[in-house]
C-alpha cells in the first residue's frame, strides 16, 4: 500500500545535559514547538504517542504519556506511551503514521522524551542495560557498549576491518556535529584523536559511543489532505514506515542477522514508498554506537555487506557524496535520549526536506530521506521514508 | 582405618605486598611474609573450596559426605557445604556438615570423617581471614583452600592415624556477640600456640610411640618460632618443618593452613613416609599422625605458593575492605 | 537493581552449574536461557544439557565502564566461549590483561563471584579461565559427562570449524516459519 502522511510541525529541544528541565519540562517544550511550527492549537491534537524508556528508572516516574498530555493540554486525547528499547521514539512515529493512515484520525502528536542525566552514568549504564536480557546475557558483565564492541570485533574479524578504518566514522559524524547547534557533542575530531580516546569496551573508544543525554522531539502528523489545504507549508511526507524485530541476544546476532534488522524492513519500505535506495538523498542512521553506521548504511543497500565503513573515509556518505549519512552528526554528536532519538532523527530528516537544516548540515536539494532505527541487542529495526511532494 | 585417596589446593593468584602496609601504618619491623596471597574480588571462602575440591574429585561425584571448615563463609543461614555440593553437582542426598572452624577444624573433619558409615567424605577446609587495616600486618590475612577425599573403606595412599589433643582457656583471638573485628594478644597467642601444641603432641606420641622427631615431616598451622621452640624440646629437628612452611610466603590462610602445610608434606612423601599434622585456634591444639602407605601423585603446591601476581596497596584494600563488615 | 529474595532464588542457583539447553527436534544447543523455544528450529522442548566446562574465545571485550554490580571489578574482559559442545556462551575470562587476550585462546570455567547485588546478595556463577592443557582433558569430561555426550564429538576435530569466519558463508538461524 501507499501512504502519504503529511509532516504538519516539528519541534526539538537542544539535545545535551540539562539539569535545570524535569522530563516534564522537556516534553512540553518540544510538544509546544511542533504545535506552534504546525500552527494548531493542543485541541486540535486527537491523539498522543509518547516515547520514553527509561522514566521508571531515571527519573522514578510512570505514565509519562499521561503526564505529558496533561502538561500539554491536549487533554481529552488519548495518551499512550510507547516503548521498545533504542527504537522506541522510531515506534512512536509508526504508530502515529497507523493511525493517520487508518483515516480514524486527522491529527496527532508524538513525542518522543528521555531525561536520563539524574543520575550517575553507572546507574544509567544498568538502566540501558534492561533494554537486553539483564539478568540473563547481561548478567555476565556486558553492557550496551560491550555487547555492541561484541559485534565489531566480529565485523572487525569477518570483513579484515582494522579499528582506524572504524574510525573515520566517527570523525564523520564530529564534523557534522560540530556545526548542530543542537547536538551534545559539539567538536571535530581525526582519527588519531578517535583512536587515543580513552577506551570504553574494547575495540569501542570514548569518541565512538553516543553520551547521555536529556532531549525531547516531537512531529504533529496529519492526514494528506489537511497538509496540501495549506500549500505554503513545506509539503513534506512520511510515505513508508515498517518495523521489524530481531534476537534479544548478542550471542545468537550474527552479523547477518544485524543486516536483516534493517534489510527486510527497509525493503518493504522502499516498495512502499515506491523509491530505491538509489533514490535516497540522505539519511539518518542509528549510531549509538560507531560501528551500528556501517551496518545501517549496509542494511539500507547503500553499500554491500562488509563495505558500509567505506563511505566515510573515501566521502561518499559525507554531505556532498552519494548520499548524504547522518548529516546531523548521529546519535554519537547528539547523543542518544532513548525514547527521544527516533522522533529526533525523522524531525532532522524533516528539516533537511525542508531545506531548514542548519549551515553546514543542509544536503542540497535533499527531496528523499529515510530514517532507521534500531533497538535492544538486535532486536528493533524501525524504518521511515520521507518525501518532498510538491502539488 | 580411614584413608586419603585424592588432595588438592587452591591459593589465589594474586599477593598483596605485607611490606607496604605495614610501612603504611608505621609499624617497625621486617615483615613476617613475603606477601599475602589474596583473593581477587570475585573470590572467596566458596570458590576457593570450590577449586580445591575439583582438583581433588577429578571428575569423581560418589561422594557420600561433604565437610567444610572456615571461620568465613560467604554468607549466614545458608550451608557453605550443601552449596559447594550442588556447584559441583554432587549426590544432593549427601551428608552436608559445616563446620564453623579455626585452624583445627580440619582434623576435627578428619575425624568426623573416619566415622561417617557413608562412603567417600570430601573434606575441604578453606579461608580468607580479613583483619581490620593496620592489623593485617599481625593476622597476615590470606586466603586458600585446599580438599581431601577421604574414605573409610577404600585403601587410599596414606592412613589416617590416631589423633591427641590438648586445650587451655585463653584468650589469644576472640570475638564477643557480634563484634566485628577480634581481639586479639599475640604473645598471649603465640605463648599458648607453643605450649598446647607440645603437650598434643606429646600426647600422641604416647599413643603412637613415635617420638616427635622421628616424623618424616611436621606440617604445622603456622611454624611460629614458638611452637618450633616448643617442638624443639620434644625432639624435633628444623629440617621436619622446612618443606612444610608457607606462612612466610603467603600469608596465613586459617582453616586451610594445616591442608596446605599436609599438601607439602603429601607433596614431598614416598610410600613409608610418616607425617605429623598439628594445628592449634582457640586454645586447643590437636596433633594427628598419617602415615603414607604409597606415593602419592603430587599436586605442586609448592608450585600454587611460590607462584602469584604482585598486586599494589590500594588494590588489596578494594578487594578486602569491608568483608568484615558484609556478609563475606 | 532492587532484587527480592525470591527472584533471588530463581535466578542465582541455576548459574551454579554449567549447561546449555538442547533442543528435543533438531539438538541444537542454546545458552542457558532459551527455554521457550529453539532458536533454530522452533520446537518448544528443550532440556538442560551439562557442559564439560572447556572452550575457546571466539570473540571477546573488555568493559571500562560495568553496571553498578560489577563495580570494583573493572576492567574485565567479557568473552564469547565457544564451548566443545560447540554452543557459544557469554562470560568474564579472568586473569588475562585486558591487552593480552587472544581469540582462539583455550579457556576452562571455573566458580566465581559473578557480581554483588543490590543488598549485598552474591551471585555466583561460572567464569573462565586460560586452560594450561593444550588439548581437552580426556579423562574427566568423559566420565562425566558419559551418559549424554556423543563421543564422536571430540573438541578437537571442532576447533578449525571454530574459527572459521562465519560471515562469508551466511547461515541464517531463523526457521522458515519466521520469514514472513
Amino acid at each position: 500500500m501507499s501512504m502519504r502522511v503529511g509532516v504538519l510541525g516539528i519541534g526539538k529541544t537542544p539535545h545535551k545535559i540539562q539539569h535545570e528541565k524535569s522530563l516534564k519540562d522537556l516534553g512540553v517544550e518540544a510538544g509546544r514547538k511542533a504545535m506552534a511550527d504546525a500552527g494548531v492549537d493542543p485541541s486540535e491534537i486527537q491523539m498522543l504517542y509518547v516515547g520514553n524508556v527509561g522514566s521508571v528508572g531515571f527519573n522514578y516516574e510512570n505514565s509519562t504519556a499521561l503526564m505529558a498530555a496533561h502538561h500539554l493540554g491536549v487533554v481529552p486525547a488519548g495518551a499512550v506511551r510507547v516503548e521498545a528499547a533504542c527504537g522506541t521514539g522510531a515506534w512512536a512515529l509508526h504508530l502515529g503514521c497507523v493511525a493517520i493512515a487508518s483515516g480514524l484520525y486527522d491529527t496527532v502528536m508524538v513525542l518522543g522524551m528521555e531525561k536520563m542525566n539524574d543520575l550517575a552514568t553507572v546507574e544509567g549504564t544498568s538502566i540501558i542495560a534492561q533494554a537486553a536480557d539483564s539478568k540473563e546475557e547481561y548478567f555476565s558483565g556486558l553492557t550496551f557498549p560491550s555487547g555492541t564492541a561484541l559485534t565489531a570485533r566480529k565485523y572487525m574479524q569477518a570483513y579484515g576491518v582494522s579499528e582506524e578504518d572504524l574510525a573515520h566514522t566517527s570523525v564523520k559524524n564530529h564534523f557534522y556535529g560540530a556545526r548542530n547547534p543542537s547536538a551534545h557533542l559539539r567538536f571535530e575530531c581525526t582519527v588519531e584523536e578517535v583512536m587515543n580516546s580513552p577506551k570504553v569496551a574494547d575495540p569501542l573508544k570514548l569518541y565512538e559511543v553516543c553520551p547521555m543525554t536529556d532531549a525531547a522531539s516531537a512531529l504533529v502528523l496529519c492526514r494528506e489532505e489537511i497538509l496540501r489545504a495549506q500549500p505554503n507549508r513545506p509539503q513534506v511526507y512520511v510515505t513508508a514506515t515498517s518495523m521489524a524485530s530481531g534476537t534479544w541476544y548478542q550471542a545468537s546476532d550474527t552479523l547477518d542477522d544485524a543486516y536483516n534488522l534493517f534489510h527486510r524492513p527497509a525493503t518493504r519500505a522502499y516498495e512502499m514508498a515506491g523509491v530505491t535506495a538509489k533514490d535516497i538523498d540522505v539519511a539518518e542512521i542509528y549510531n549509538s554506537f560507531a560501528i551500528q553506521e556501517p551496518l545501517g548504511i549496509e542494511g539500507l543497500g547503500f553499500a554491500k555487506m562488509g563495505q558500509g565503513w567505506k563511505g566515510a573515509k573515501d566521502g561518499s556518505t559525507w554531505l556532498d557524496g552519494k548520499i548524504a549519512v547522518n548529516p546531523s552528526g548521529g546519535l554519537l554528536c547528539k547523543g542518544h535520549p532513548l525514547g527521544a532519538t527516533g522522533a529526533t532523527q525523522a524531525v532532522d530528516i524533516v528539516e533537511q526536506l525542508r531545506g531548514t537544516a542548519p549551515e553546514g548540515m543542509q544536503r542540497a536539494d535533499a527531496e528523499i530521506g529515510i530514517s532507521a532505527c534500531r533497538g535492544g541487542p538486535g532486536s528493533v529495526g524501525a524504518i521511515h521514508i520521507y518525501q518532498r511532494l510538491e502539488g | 582405618m580411614a584413608t586419603l585417596t585424592s588432595y588438592g589446593a587452591y591459593v589465589p593468584q594474586y599477593r598483596a605486598p605485607l611490606g607496604e602496609i605495614q610501612k603504611f601504618y608505621g609499624r617497625p619491623g621486617r615483615p613476617r611474609s613475603r606477601a599475602l596471597a589474596t583473593p581477587s574480588i570475585d573470590e572467596d571462602t566458596l570458590t576457593m573450596a570450590f577449586e580445591a575440591s575439583r582438583d581433588a574429585l577429578k571428575g569423581e561425584r560418589g561422594v557420600g559426605a561433604v565437610i567444610t571448615a572456615t571461620q568465613a563463609p560467604p554468607f549466614g543461614l545458608r550451608k557453605l557445604s550443601a552449596t559447594l555440593s550442588r556447584a559441583l553437582r554432587l549426590d544432593d542426598g549427601a551428608v552436608h556438615i559445616d563446620l564453623g572452624a579455626n585452624a583445627n577444624g580440619l582434623l576435627d573433619a578428619f575425624r568426623i570423617a573416619a566415622t561417617l558409615d557413608v562412603g567417600p567424605t570430601l573434606v575441604v577446609a578453606t579461608d580468607h581471614l580479613v583483619a581490620y587495616r593496620d592489623r593485617v600486618a599481625d593476622v597476615l590475612s590470606a586466603g586458600a583452600a585446599t580438599a581431601f577425599l577421604v574414605d573409610p573403606g577404600k585403601s587410599g595412599f596414606a592412613t589416617l592415624g590416631p589423633q591427641a589433643r590438648a586445650a587451655d582457656e585463653v584468650f589469644d583471638v576472640w570475638l564477643l556477640g557480634r563484634e566485628q573485628e577480634p581481639r586479639f594478644r599475640l604473645e598471649v597467642l603465640f605463648d599458648s600456640y607453643g605450649k598446647v601444641t607440645a603437650r598434643a603432641a606429646k600426647a600422641l606420641a604416647a599413643i603412637t610411640k613415635r617420638e616427635t622427631g622421628r616424623y618424616t615431616s611436621i606440617c604445622p598451622s603456622q611454624p611460629h618460632p614458638q611452637v618450633l621452640r616448643s617442638l624443639g624440646k620434644l625432639g624435633a629437628r628444623p629440617e621436619q618443618i622446612e618443606g612444610t612452611s608457607f606462612v612466610g610466603d603467603i600469608g596465613n590462610v586459617g582453616a586451610a593452613s594445616v591442608g596446605l602445610a599436609l599438601c607439602l608434606g603429601l607433596d614431598a612423601s614416598r610410600k613409608g613416609s610418616s607425617l605429623l599434622a598439628l594445628a592449634y585456634g582457640g586454645g586447643e591444639a590437636v596433633a594427628q599422625e598419617i602415615t603414607v602407605t604409597a606415593k602419592p601423585k603430587g599436586i605442586g603446591a609448592r608450585g600454587m605458593i611460590d607462584g602469584g601476581e604482585p598486586i599494589a596497596l590500594g588494590t588489596y584494600y578494594r578487594w578486602t575492605e569491608g568483608r568484615q563488615q558484609q556478609p563475606h | 537493581m532492587t532484587v527480592s529474595a525470591i527472584e533471588f532464588t530463581r535466578l542465582g542457583a541455576p548459574k551454579l552449574h554449567l549447561f546449555a539447553m538442547k533442543c528435543g527436534k533438531c539438538k541444537e544447543l542454546s545458552p542457558w536461557w532459551e527455554r521457550s523455544h529453539c532458536y533454530k528450529c522452533g520446537h518448544d522442548t528443550l532440556t538442560e544439557f551439562e557442559l564439560a566446562g572447556k572452550g575457546e574465545i571466539t570473540n571477546y571485550t573488555v568493559v571500562y565502564y560495568p553496571p553498578r554490580e560489577f563495580l570494583g571489578q573493572e576492567p574485565y574482559v567479557v568473552g564469547h566461549i565457544r564451548m566443545d559442545e560447540g554452543v557459544t556462551l557469554p562470560a568474564p575470562v579472568m586473569g588475562v590483561a585486558p591487552d593480552a587476550v587472544e581469540v582462539g585462546t583455550r579457556v576452562a570455567a571455573t566458580l566465581r563471584r559473578m557480581k554483588l547485588g543490590h543488598e549485598g546478595d552474591i551471585y555466583y556463577s561460572y567464569k573462565f579461565v586460560v586452560d594450561d592443557d593444550p588439548a581437552p582433558k580426556k579423562t574427566a569430561p568423559a566420565r562425566r559427562a558419559a551418559a549424554k555426550t556423543p563421543a564422536a564429538k571430540t573438541p578437537a576435530a571442532k576447533q578449525p570449524a571454530a574459527r572459521k569466519p562465519a560471515a562469508k558463508k551466511p547461515a541464517p538461524r531463523k526457521p522458515a516459519a519466521r520469514k514472513k
